[in-house]
């Protein structure tokens, strides 16, 4: 294997730009019978609170044209399970481990922050400030400006590892929240969590989903990523983690050129368990043919000027924030 | 566990919705249990969730699965025409425990839950004295026991409209041979009623009882939590920990929605 696709994300050298999603690759080693999880360049773990959490009752899964709709309402061991569980995820997987935290207000949100930064195995954090599916926190944090200023600035303070914020498409200007959490001290953004979306059974005469309302993932929502990605990346100097319905190696070539220096896989590795084995020969087949040495070379290639003002701010090392 | 693209070989409908779905693979594996089951992936990738299919019989190299057309994926498998291939992932989750001798076992199977019960049967059979009770609404939701062929096998049939077997249900025949015989076991997969039903008359007669479950789910290996129920042992993946549970396991068995999931 070349090195095409290594990248420094972070200040983390990756082998690849290639992630999971929170919520849809488990603890890391769910998929290890379908190919080997240290081929990712970095798992990102299931999201995790302070207290366990049963998540939301009643069907929590309902698929939808191109789509899927989830309200699982991260259901979660807590924070003390989770950090007897990590030494023995880190002794299978030599990767980066990213820990999605999740909190109902600040304070616990600040308190989980305290706790991951404690946890040597963590090296990455994923500030969720957009989960649909809980009523309190989630994405109220990520849909009102001065919220997610909050809650990015009293984490930072918190929290020396890398962090990434996850941002909501829920809202009306992404690179408002975007530029807010950057000027908060965030390494980056990940983007785009899940739309709010719903499904109705027409027999039963009643919502699909026992939350009536969940996350739409999946192809169906790739367009509205792709825009918000290429819209943050032409705004912000951080680097970004592209997401929503990747399920092809041409749909992580996508997101790159709009702007993203790596990809999370989610829904897309429900339907081919092997996808980020694909789409890791994908892009070194494309980087081959197409004479270019590193991948990171066309973050932001759609950009109206190539991406190269956007590559310039990065750095291309992309250095932590003190 | 093995991803594959295997080839149908069979494709034919049993009756009304139901459909047998017989398919050959290289890595066929000898160890799926009754009870498991694989994810089946729809070749019109609009559709991005495969779906759970219940391993009805292992014979060699050969799965078959039975199966509902209940919705456009499952249509969809009932067009697919014998020489297609189809990519299928499994065998998931835990099975029914049949590592038993000796045992005097009835095994309850109602309409589409008539679906891991031939292999069930099969790997109980030889070592046990086996009873099956089938159940349906109808004659076509029990014609799928004309294919069983199994020998030294007591079957008893009950169907709402009495177009076959007696006029009731698979609780009413449990409740007569309980009457007569010492039941060490009893197995059972089918609508959530029913399964309520026997798992109580099972409590209630304290026989060990497993259930086998059905929620909707997404990856089918406990990566996206789709489809916990809450249990007497915490929250449980219906596709890793299940779909067969012990009866007594499940905290309430009013609290499992028909829908599947805990209400």
């Amino acid at each position: 294997m070349s090195n095409r696709l290594n990248i420094n994300f972070l200040g983390k050298k990756l082998n690849n730009p290639i992630m999971t999603a929170s919520g849809c690759f488990g603890y890391g080693l769910e998929y290890k019978d379908y190919f080997n999880p240290n081929e990712l360049g970095a798992a990102v773990l299931k999201g995790i609170t302070m207290e366990p959490r049963n998540g939301n009752s009643g069907t929590r899964i309902a698929e939808t044209p191109s789509g899927m709709l989830n309200s699982v309402g991260l259901e979660n061991p807590g924070i003390e399970e989770f950090k007897k569980i990590i030494p023995s995820i880190k002794k299978e997987l030599h990767i980066p481990l990213v820990a999605n935290i999740n909190g109902k207000i600040l304070e616990e949100y600040i308190e989980i922050a305290r706790e991951v930064e404690q946890i040597e195995e963590i090296e990455i954090v994923e500030l969720n400030i957009s989960c649909p599916n809980v009523k309190d926190g989630g994405m109220a944090f990520g849909a009102n400006p001065e919220m997610a200023r909050l809650v990015t600035r009293e984490v930072r303070k918190v929290l020396t590892k890398p962090m990434i914020v996850k941002l909501s498409p829920n809202v009306t200007n992404i690179v408002e929240i975007a530029k807010i959490v950057e000027e908060e001290g965030a390494d980056g953004v990940a983007l785009i969590n899940t739309l709010l979306g719903m499904a109705v059974d027409i027999r039963k005469r009643k919502p699909v989903l026992g939350n009536i309302m969940g996350g739409l993932s999946g192809p169906a929502v790739k367009p509205v990523a792709l825009r918000m990605i290429y819209q943050v990346s032409q705004a912000v100097s951080i680097p970004i983690l592209g997401m929503g319905g990747i399920s092809s190696t041409e749909d992580a070539i996508e997101f790159i050129m709009v702007g993203a220096s790596a990809i999370s896989l989610g829904t897309g590795m429900f339907a081919n368990p092997t996808l980020p084995i694909e789409i890791k020969k994908g892009l070194e087949k494309y980087c081959k043919e197409n004479n270019i040495d590193n991948i990171s070379e066309i973050v932001g290639a759609a950009h109206p000027d190539g991406g190269a003002a956007y590559r310039n701010r990065l750095g291309g090392n992309y250095e932590i924030k003190s | 566990m093995f991803l594959e693209d295997v080839k149908i070989i069979e494709n034919i409908q049993i009756a009304d919705n139901y459909y047998l779905m017989r398919v050959e693979g290289d890595k066929i594996p000898e160890h799926s249990k009754p009870g498991q089951f694989f994810m089946l992936q729809c070749q019109d990738r609009s559709r991005v969730l495969r779906r759970p299919i219940s391993l009805h019989n292992v014979d060699g190299n050969i799965l078959e699965f039975y199966y509902e057309s209940l919705g456009k994926g499952t249509e969809e498998f009932t067009k697919l025409p014998i020489g297609e291939t189809i990519n299928i992932q499994g065998p998931l989750g835990n099975g029914y425990d049949t590592d038993l001798e000796g045992k005097n076992i009835v095994v309850i199977g109602g309409g589409m839950g008539m679906a891991p019960i031939k292999y069930l049967i099969k790997n109980l059979k030889d070592n046990n004295k086996v009873t099956f009770i089938g159940g349906g609404r109808n004659a076509g939701a029990v014609k799928i026991i004309e294919k069983f062929n199994f020998e030294n096998i007591k079957i008893e049939v009950a169907t709402d409209d009495g177009s076959v077997g007696i006029k009731g249900n698979t609780v009413d025949l449990l409740m007569k041979i309980l009457k007569d015989q010492n039941i060490d076991i009893i197995y059972t997969c089918g609508p959530h009623p029913m399964m309520e039903a026997v798992a109580k008359v099972a409590q209630e007669n304290n026989i060990r009882c497993q259930i086998s479950l059905e929620e909707r789910m997404a990856c089918g290996i406990k990566a996206c939590v789709g489809c916990s129920i809450l249990t007497k042992k915490g929250m449980k993946k219906v596709c890793y920990d299940g779909p067969v549970f012990e009866s007594t396991d499940i905290v309430d068995l009013d609290v499992i929605d028909p829908n599947g999931g805990c209400k």
